[in-house]
């Protein structure tokens, strides 16, 4: 390829170009230029989460009214849904509101964050993330691998360019290696495999050049190949050793002269990706060299997969490149506060703007200072006063952002979790590893997850309940047997243990909302149990109005 | 109350809609009006008079079904096989001898044989057939159904628009961008009622259960939740009204008389097409019954002979049954799956994936029947006249639904689709073109 257009776009100068446009509206707005990359502190030391906190609200600028700062019990349920996926226990709500310590919220959640299910709660969420645009089933194989993986990375607080490096490069058997999971969930076809990397790590939707130049984006369907060109020689094989129950991804530096042309495997890599004419799409194309479109880097002919893969990866992780932690910021920003700087999450980038830039920036120069901490991240926006604002319903377009949180509907994982917490039962997990996809089918999370699971990357407010998800909760024989008073566990040991009306009430709305009920929602149940005057019968009718309303799932 | 409600509606909708004629003419058909409860008559009526567009009922083969077993045998070749040829009521038209009842309706169906595409995966191709689109990470295309249920259903009736009757294909087979309003509303089988539609308690106590959700998430008013309050409520309500309706009794086959079972075939698939048609008739846009098995890489043969066994006969009544009851004109019944097989016989007495030519079956909505479109050479290898590809086919589709091909609906990302991109009426399929 060497008629490259002559308009081609240099991305390290546009970078530059941003990084000065951002410089210039802090000054605008009265504060300090940019400070330098590892001194983001006044002595050119590295900021505290608390510090950085501090300096984004400051960032934020003010709106009209912002929501007042939420109460402690919502705050709670909040930060444990946000960082280990299932609510606190009644216990932990107690002492909670008993602590009288001024810094107790970020004692919680510095907490939470060394808690095990910090890594199954986020590892869930990436799990979503990647398989949720799977384009064959069987991809679903690599998902307790993914879980495992992902789970151990985030709760030894592997930096995040460790991570996406893992992804990028990731060979061997999937049941095994987590990371080969985007690979995996693409057939290990180099342009969809090309193109979820760029949206996952880098937030660039760069695909939509997959079949021509983009009329809105810079991205030319030239640059999308050469993407795809770092990956031509991975390959996807079935593990005859697990007798078709997983699959290995292998680099192919090797490959057969002639391969059969086939639609669906990418049993061999091919030494070179090309380019289909789209005039023609049964020609051979041309052949497309790997350079990476943010930077123009590029590599030979002829270079090995291995080299490729870790050369792209160090190029999209580099601190230079400002969109890798951009990306990664504005998700977990969006995710704990219910509203992106960029929305969707995953479609960032040049041509794409940012609201309140400045925090924006600022947070991400702050990421990338950290070294890609990922629970410094997290420290670092739960201790805003930003998050820990109550939650409003999304304003117009045009309002002021970020002037209160957003409440959130549950992922189907928190929403399990939660409904196992709330009742007080445990439903057993399957061993799902060696089972294949149809196992993993069977298993009660899953088959909850088909019905409340959703694109954690699709925009939030889209997301909305269906009829079938009402169903369940209202109908299902499962969730009836589940809240029956005739139970050993569950609503049948807490009507044997509580015998006070009133204290029963407070403990389910401890379980259900880990708040407690209003005066007026006290009297209404209360009214309801005379009336009703079955005492069993009248805790089942309200255990499962409280599992059928909103609040029960939406974080607050 | 609801009762009260319910027939005045009727009423008004009565003068406005439906002349006394056609309820005439609706009525002595169904032959057994007399036998049903109340609700189901009232069902029956208001489903008539619902029904203002088209309805669908999309028998989706899985697997990717043989051509030259069913509609397009080539009985004098050696890619041939075992399958001999039979005459169907239409001169001059054959079809395999799998299918002894179908060639009885041929009157009503029009056999594309021509059908050409490239795909050879399953999940690719499945997807392509179903939403007219490849598979890519970014965008999830609709599939029909949905694009069906947006343009023709209404949002406001009891019953879903876009009913899928068994587990079907897990790709193509969601509403994509256009949202979970628009998904099927999935049975895991026809021979019970859907899942999670019983109630858990009697019906006294749900009815008081729901009274006490309703005042509990009203009984403080709290700028947080407000919103999502009023939304879920809305939501509830028509789950609630579903499971509620007299409507959810179509759903049951059992009420139909034995004889219209029978004559079914007392199979899943059979029930299946029986409860399509109930559907149908309760004014049910889309419905759709997957029959898998078709992936027949060995002892191709015999499973297709007993697949073939399993849709012969429902198939047949399906048509007889919609014709019978003034449905058929209305009606499509869209026979397809993602591709065909291979005429060459393998090694092991299997056919393989083959998209370059296959057959697909259409019926009903103004599809001009007893007729076939396109032929393949004689070895089945290539299409040798009239290609119909899968932009084609399901322009087509749309055509006699009176869905709109070229409505644009914004994906995520802000980019408009077309429902179907490319293609061309097969206007030879059309009555009267």
């Amino acid at each position: 390829m060497t008629n490259q257009p002559a308009n081609r776009y240099d991305a390290s100068r546009a970078v530059h170009l941003a990084v000065i446009a951002s410089a210039a509206v802090l000054h605008a707005m009265g504060l300090t230029p940019w400070p330098p990359i590892t001194s983001l502190g006044a002595e050119g030391r590295t900021v505290s989460p608390l510090e950085a906190a501090a300096r984004l609200d400051q960032l934020l600028a003010d709106g009209p009214s912002p929501a007042p700062r939420v109460d402690d019990a919502t705050f709670l349920r909040r930060v444990h849904l946000d960082l280990v996926g299932q609510p606190p226990t009644p216990g932990e709500i107690a002492s909670f509101a008993l602590d009288r310590d001024a810094s107790k919220r970020s004692r919680i959640t510095e907490k939470l964050l060394a808690d095990a299910r910090f890594g199954r709660n986020w590892a869930h969420y990436w799990r979503d993330v990647i398989l949720a645009r799977r384009s064959e089933e069987r991809a679903l194989l690599v998902a307790p691998s993914l879980t495992d993986h992902l789970s151990h990375r985030f709760n030894a607080n592997r930096p995040w360019d460790t991570i996406a490096r893992e992804f990028i490069t990731a060979t061997g058997k999937v049941t095994e290696n987590g990371e080969t999971a985007i690979i995996m969930a693409q057939q290990g076809k180099p342009e969809e495999t090309a193109a979820e990397i760029s949206r996952i790590f880098l937030g660039v939707q760069i695909q939509c050049a997959q079949c021509h130049d983009h009329p809105t984006d810079r991205w030319k369907r030239q640059q999308f190949h050469e993407l795809a060109a770092f990956f031509p020689r991975v390959a996807l094989r079935p593990d005859r050793e697990a007798m078709g129950r997983s699959f290995l991804v292998i680099s192919d530096d090797a490959p057969r002269r002639f391969v059969r042309k086939d639609n669906d495997s990418r049993r061999r890599g091919t030494l070179e990706h090309t380019m289909p004419d789209l005039q023609d799409p049964q020609a051979p194309g041309t052949r497309v060299q790997p350079v990476f479109f943010l930077s123009g880097e590029k590599l030979d002919y002829g270079t090995s997969d291995i080299q490729r893969r870790a050369q792209l990866a160090k190029w999209a992780t580099a601190a230079e490149n400002p969109w890798f932690a951009t990306a990664f910021v504005n998700r977990i920003w969006s995710e704990l506060l219910g509203e992106g700087f960029y929305e969707p999450v995953d479609d960032v980038g040049p041509d794409r703007h940012a609201s309140s830039p400045a925090t924006l920036e600022y947070l991400t120069q702050a990421f990338i200072a950290s070294g890609y901490d990922v629970k410094g991240l997290f420290q670092m926006i739960m201790a805003t006063e930003a998050y820990q604002r109550e939650s409003r319903p999304r304003g117009a377009p045009d309002a002021p952002v970020f002037m209160a949180n957003t409440p959130q509907r549950l992922r189907a994982d928190q929403l399990f979790d939660t409904l196992t917490a709330a009742l007080g039962i445990s439903i057993p997990e399957p061993m799902v590893a060696t089972g294949g996809p149809r196992a993993i089918r069977r298993s009660p999370r899953y088959q909850f997850t088909e019905v409340f699971g959703f694109d954690p990357s699709d925009p939030r407010d889209e997301v909305v309940g269906s009829i079938p998800q009402a169903l369940v909760m209202m109908n299902s024989p499962v969730l009836d047997l589940a809240t029956s008073a005739r139970r050993a566990d569950g609503l049948g040991k807490l009507l044997r243990e509580i015998p006070d009306n009133e204290d029963l009430v407070l403990e389910l709305y401890l379980r259900c909302f880990a708040r407690e009920p209003s005066q007026e929602e006290l009297r209404t149940c209360l009214r309801y149990i005379k009336r009703v005057g079955r005492r069993d019968e009248a805790f089942e009718d309200l255990l499962w109005s409280l599992l059928n309303s909103a609040e029960f799932v939406h974080r607050m | 109350m609801n009762q009260v409600y319910r027939e005045t509606e009727i009423a008004i909708t009565d003068r406005q809609t439906m002349r006394r004629r056609d309820f005439l003419r609706v009525i002595p058909a169904l032959g057994v009006s007399s036998y049903l409860a109340w609700p189901d008559r009232l069902a029956l009526q208001a489903a008539e008079m619902r029904r203002q567009g088209k309805a669908c009922i999309l028998l989706w083969m899985q697997g990717g079904p043989s051509q030259l077993e069913t509609w397009d045998p080539k009985p004098g070749h050696s890619h041939g096989g075992e399958t001999k040829a039979i005459s169907t009521t239409i001169p001059g038209i054959e079809i395999a001898d799998t299918l002894p009842q179908t060639s009885q309706v041929m009157r009503d169906v029009c056999v594309i044989r021509s059908m050409t595409a490239r795909e050879g995966s399953h999940p690719r191709a499945t997807y392509l057939l179903r939403t007219g689109y490849l598979p890519t990470a970014s965008i999830k295309h609709p599939t029909l159904g949905a694009v069906a249920a947006q343009q023709l259903g209404q949002l406001d009736a009891d019953l879903p628009s876009y009913v899928r009757i068994g587990r079907g294909p897990r790709q193509g087979a969601g509403a994509g961008f256009l949202g979970v309003a628009y998904d099927a509303f999935t049975l895991s089988t026809a021979e019970k009622l859907p899942d999670n539609t019983s109630l858990t308690t009697d019906p006294a106590r749900y009815q008081r259960r729901l009274g006490l959700l309703d005042s509990l998430q009203t009984a403080v008013a709290r700028p947080s939740t407000d919103a999502l309050v009023g939304e879920h409520q809305g939501l509830y309500k028509k789950a609630a009204r579903l499971v509620l309706s007299p409507d959810m009794q179509t759903f049951d086959v059992q009420r139909e008389p034995e004889s219209m079972r029978k004559a079914y075939g007392d199979s899943e698939f059979g029930l299946a097409c029986l409860l399509a048609r109930r559907l149908v008739e309760a004014g049910v846009t889309f419905i759709e019954i997957n029959l898998d098995g078709w992936d027949t890489h060995d002892d191709h043969f015999a499973r297709t002979q007993r697949l073939c066994q399993q849709f012969d006969q429902p198939y047949a009544a399906l048509l007889r049954d919609l014709r019978q009851r003034h449905l058929l004109d209305t009606t499509l019944v869209a026979w397809m799956g993602e591709f065909g097989r291979t005429p060459r016989i393998n090694p092991r007495g299997g056919r393989d994936h083959y998209p370059r030519a296959f057959s697909v079956a259409l019926a009903g909505a103004g599809v001009l029947g007893g007729q076939v479109i396109g032929q393949t050479s004689a070895d089945g290898m290539e299409v040798a006249n009239q290609p119909v590809t899968v932009p084609d086919l399901l322009r087509t589709i749309c055509h006699t639904l009176g869905v709109d091909a070229d409505r644009e609906n914004n994906s995520p990302a802000g980019r408009p689709i077309k429902v179907v991109d490319g293609g061309r009426v097969v206007t030879q399929v059309l009555a009267g073109a």
